[in-house]
């Protein structure tokens, strides 16, 4: 039975696209685990980076015409920016309305950002050349992608320095600490505000990293792609590896990755339609109720 | 019969063993007080009681019927009125409609003929009114009949969740601390007032206190927990003066009484352990230990040993006529003969 | 509508925000006879007129208006289980795309009776949120919005493609009968639906399920206390709500003719949220016209003082270019509903409910009392979303 599976090559594709997801779901974890909130928009911070490396490579409108590496500096600033603008504008007035309005207000930035994006290039999508060109190895069936490999090596060494930062420096350890007791992480002198701009703006940063690399691996972007494309997947991604864990993020993008493209390889569009998205609700709900902690997650 | 039959009963929260081996009894009519200090396991004792906390062994009895895992909502339709340390009630919404939520186990009529609005809808929402008017009148609070209960002083919403305890239609009452935020004379008008209500409506009570005074007046038997364990029990005149009770209410907070009793290396390693998987557990009480039992110590007698089994109790009678001022239009329950004045005009 | 009671004398009364101290000053003024009726007779007559005569008369309008009233549904529905049960569903649009797909497949393919097919979008609804609600209830606050919103995608990715119900990519017809082809019956059809659904969530907060739902929302321990079944209510708002939705996506099938999958997505899931919230969650009248905003807003953006301004605007974002002038017209609507959306969320939590209740209060016989526009900054009033267990 197993034989006539095709295993392989979406096992490998799907994991490649798995890293994709976890590099989304760090930003989503890391705004988790220090203002516990679910942030809808961190896929567009991504999507407006890319656009920002798209305008800044061509020289579009006032943008000088900037070779690929200022670029992309120039769209991970972009990234950053937003990050810092919507804690500014929106998450600090909402600091004591319940979790679950800000949720509502991020999916508002969603939104916001994808209209910008329209106003600026349209509907159409547009070309992003990949920043790494060339194919690590094409064996027809099976194709890695030079791009495929930064992503996933990025991936990796991301989760592990936002782990260490965390786990090792006094700025990661305030971050926790203003997550889980506000008021006397404020009376020892850590000021509430910045930590959480520094958060968002990390989350920023962290977001147009993801975007910027993804959208030049499809090599497209639209206002919204990254929500469309991916948004879904990372949550659930983060979700399933413990929604407080970094390495979590990486090690659920994978699994949940290669679930969907076994499934969708293996499910004719016959029998069941959008298997991909059958297998992220199901694994999504049996995380929830089997093990809400996820995969590597501690107990709340 | 008892009202309440609890044997045996234990909970753990983690490496914390919040209740141990607990044996307690109400019975009918009786108003029985529940006291200890910080942290004794007093209110875990009511959640395990009235369902919110399922305990890991022993059994609770509601009038001979096993009820251990029965969940809060069943419990409180079966007659179960409860009332929360820190106020319990919808606080967006106004007295009245928190009166008629109260009421919703015996609102008399389905989800479906709600919707649709039925005839038999509107007379039982009226009768639903009635009763909440009635309990505002007989707690003096009419005039917040229609204010949000949020922006109410402390007191009055202990007041006001007293009547929504009331509102669910008890036959046993627990109640958590219904002085706390009242001053001692407002406290001491409460007592009567626990007293008139249990003469009118024929309830049975259970109560952790602090106010000693009002246990002393009101409670028909005391339980005394201390980490967890039944301390002691008995009328609340013995247990003012049981030596344990004053040892375990004065903690260390007056070494020279300390001196008195005896406290062990042991007892100090324990009380740290509790206090450090309380705090990991957020199983907090914030209540100061009563200054009346503090006056209390000045001479320990010989200690007593405590009474094992408590349905020996001389039940408690309800002769006592009703008093006029409580006469309102309020069903009461398996109560003798009534004689009031009948005013639902 | 509000009782008015006298206060206490010689009492100050409790300090409750701004908006009271504002009625105390001004109830004294109150007018009456006459003075009092006449004027808001005229109001509601006029308005009354307008819905019932003068906008299905009018070809332009009528279908819009359908949308409006269906729109407003849903909005209704959604505000059972966001406004009153305090749960976030970002999967809506699946409930309504079931309630289409069985209208249009039961009427079409099983030639059941037209009226029977709104009985079975609803019914069918209302099983799928059932089902739903008894799998992902347990799971609370956050994790229940992702799971709506993976529920919802999950309908509109698989189940909405099934040839065999849905016709795939081609659509499933759902063809009017005779007597509602016209635009401004079939308006009328959809206004009366709208009144129904108006009146089911009218009784609802009359009823003792309004009143748990209220309760459970701010505090389930209370709610259980008070002998509510907090799972079980939750599951019948849920299952309410999902009947309510079924029904308007039964209309919205009519309405448009032909149903596909494609349409179901997030950003209808995402609308419908921010209509509602817009709206003034936890109430009905703010519901309908923040609901109705939304559907109309297309065509308020074809020809009205709304299209001008957009057009303005387009013109001194753009510079002058006109590709950007027609991408800021393509995507104005969608900028719109986001920036209310977190103007509603930032600065006036009540949404348009509280703008407008300075009319409405005028309308029931209040004095007019335009204080209760001003902005009410960070206060968790009735727009805020609630519910959430997961609070720092």
């Amino acid at each position: 039975m197993l034989m006539a599976l095709d295993v392989v090559a979406p096992a490998l594709s799907g994991a490649i696209q798995g890293a994709v997801y976890g590099l989304l779901g760090l930003g989503l974890v890391l705004l988790y685990k220090s203002n516990r909130v679910f942030n809808f928009a961190q896929a567009e911070f991504g999507t407006s980076a890319a656009f920002a490396v798209l305008f800044a490579d061509n020289g579009t409108g006032p943008l000088p015409n900037l070779p690929l590496p200022l670029a992309v500096v120039f769209g991970l600033l972009v990234a950053t920016g937003l990050g810092l603008l919507t804690e500014r504008l929106v998450v600090r007035p909402l600091f004591s309305a319940p979790k679950v309005t800000l949720v509502v207000a991020t999916a508002g930035v969603t939104l916001l950002l994808i209209s910008v994006q329209g106003f600026l290039a349209g509907a159409e999508p547009s070309v992003l050349q990949p920043l790494f060109a060339g194919d690590v190895f094409d064996t027809g069936s099976v194709r890695v992608t030079r791009q495929q490999l930064v992503i996933v090596l990025v991936l990796v060494v991301l989760a592990a320095a936002s782990a260490l930062f965390f786990s090792r420096t006094r700025t990661g350890t305030a971050i926790i600490a203003v997550s889980q007791e506000p008021t006397a992480t404020s009376l020892v002198g850590i000021s509430v505000t910045r930590t959480s701009s520094l958060t968002w703006g990390l989350a920023g940063l962290l977001g147009g990293i993801a975007g910027i690399l993804l959208s030049g691996s499809t090599g497209f972007v639209s206002p919204g792609s990254l929500t469309g494309l991916a948004l879904i997947p990372a949550f659930t991604a983060a979700v399933f590896g413990g929604i407080t864990s970094l390495p979590g993020a990486f090690l659920g993008g994978v699994v949940i990755g290669v679930v969907e493209a076994l499934a969708q390889s293996n499910i004719p569009k016959d029998v069941l339609p959008g298997s991909g998205r059958v297998v992220l609700f199901v694994a999504l709900l049996s995380v929830l109720l089997i093990r809400p902690a996820g995969l590597l997650g501690k107990e709340a | 019969m008892s009202v309440l039959e609890v044997r045996d009963l234990a909970i753990r929260f983690g490496g914390l063993q919040a209740l141990q081996g607990l044996d307690l009894d109400v019975n009918e009519y009786e108003i029985v007080g529940l006291i200890g200090p910080n942290g004794a396991g007093k209110t875990t004792a009511f959640n395990c009681i009235t369902g919110f906390y399922t305990p890991n062994e022993g059994t609770v009895r509601y009038r001979g019927q096993d009820v251990t895992t029965a969940p809060p909502h069943v419990k409180a339709a079966m007659g179960f009125g409860r009332t929360f340390q820190n106020v319990g009630m919808v606080k967006s919404a106004t007295a009245m409609e928190n009166l008629k939520t109260a009421q919703h186990a015996k609102a008399g009529y389905g989800v479906a003929a709600g919707l649709l609005g039925t005839a038999a809808t509107g007379r039982r929402e009226r009768v639903l009114e009635a009763k909440a008017n009635a309990i505002l009148d007989l707690l003096g609070l009419s005039a917040i009949r229609d204010e949000r209960v949020g922006g109410q002083s402390y007191g009055t919403l202990k007041l006001l969740e007293l009547g929504c305890a009331l509102a669910t239609d008890p036959d046993l009452l627990l109640l958590d601390e219904p002085t706390s935020g009242m001053g001692p004379d407002e406290s001491d008008e409460l007592g009567e007032r626990l007293l008139a209500l249990r003469r009118e409506f024929a309830l049975t009570m259970l109560v952790i206190e602090h106010h000693v005074p009002l246990v002393l007046r009101v409670c028909d038997h005391v339980y005394v927990l201390n980490f967890g364990r039944l301390l002691a029990e008995g009328k609340p005149s013995v247990i003012q003066t049981h030596p344990e009770v004053v040892a375990a209410y004065l903690g260390g907070e007056a070494p020279e009484a300390l001196a008195q009793t005896h406290e062990t290396a042991e007892d100090a390693a324990l009380d740290a352990v509790t206090e450090q998987a309380v705090r990991e557990h957020q199983v907090v009480e914030h209540r100061v230990v009563e200054h009346g039992a503090v006056e209390a110590v000045a001479a320990p007698r010989p200690r007593k040993a405590p009474v094992k089994r408590a349905s020996t109790r001389r039940p408690v009678a309800l002769d006592d006529p009703p008093t006029e001022e409580l006469a309102v239009p309020l069903r009461p329950r398996r109560r003798p003969a009534p004689t009031r004045k009948d005013t639902s005009s | 509508m509000t009782a008015v009671v006298d206060p206490p004398v010689g009492r100050t009364p409790p300090a409750a925000g701004p908006d009271r101290a504002a009625e105390a000053v001004a109830r004294p003024r109150r007018e009456f006879g006459p003075v009092r009726w006449v004027p808001r007779a005229v109001v509601l007559l006029a308005l009354a007129w307008w819905a019932l005569v003068y906008v299905p008369g009018t070809f332009a309008y009528s279908a819009f208006a359908a949308d409006a009233c269906i729109y407003a549904i849903i909005g209704l529905s959604l505000n059972i289980v966001i406004g009153y049960t305090g749960q976030l569903s970002l999967g809506h649009q699946g409930f309504v795309g079931v309630g289409a797909f069985a209208a249009a497949y039961s009427l079409t393919v099983q030639e059941v009776p037209f009226a029977a097919t709104f009985v079975i979008a609803a019914g069918l609804a209302a099983v799928f949120a059932l089902v739903l609600g008894l799998v992902a209830l347990r799971i609370t606050g956050l994790y229940l919005a992702l799971i709506t919103l993976v529920f919802g995608l999950t309908l509109e990715g698989s189940l909405f493609e099934i040839p065999r119900f849905t016709n795939g990519g081609a659509g499933q017809p759902a063809d009017r009968p005779q007597f509602l082809f016209d635009d401004g019956r079939f308006y009328l059809f959809c206004l009366a639906f709208l009144v129904l659904a108006c009146y089911v969530d009218y009784r609802l907060l009359r009823s003792k399920t309004g009143r748990a739902l209220l309760a459970l929302k701010e505090n389930e321990r209370v709610a259980e206390a008070f002998g509510i079944n907090v799972t079980a209510f939750k599951l019948i708002a849920f299952t309410l709500s999902g009947a309510l939705a079924g029904v308007a996506g039964a209309l919205f099938a009519y309405r448009i003719g032909i149903v596909t999958g494609s349409g179901f997505g997030f950003f209808l899931a995402l609308t419908f949220v921010l209509m509602t919230v817009v709206g003034g969650l936890g109430d009905r009248l703010g519901v309908i016209m923040g609901s109705s905003f939304f559907a109309v807003l297309p065509f308020l953006l074809e020809d009205s003082p709304l299209k001008r301004a957009e057009e303005a605007i387009a013109g001194v974002l753009s510079f002058g270019d006109a590709g950007t002038e027609a991408n800021i017209i393509q995507f104005f609507p969608q900028a719109l509903g986001a920036l209310l959306l977190l103007l509603t969320l930032v600065q006036f939590p009540g949404g348009l409910a509280q703008q407008v209740r300075p009319f409405t209060d005028w309308l029931k016989g209040e004095p007019f009392d335009a204080r209760a526009l001003l902005p009410h900054r960070g206060s968790s009033g009735p727009g805020t979303v609630e519910g959430s267990s997961v609070r720092a």
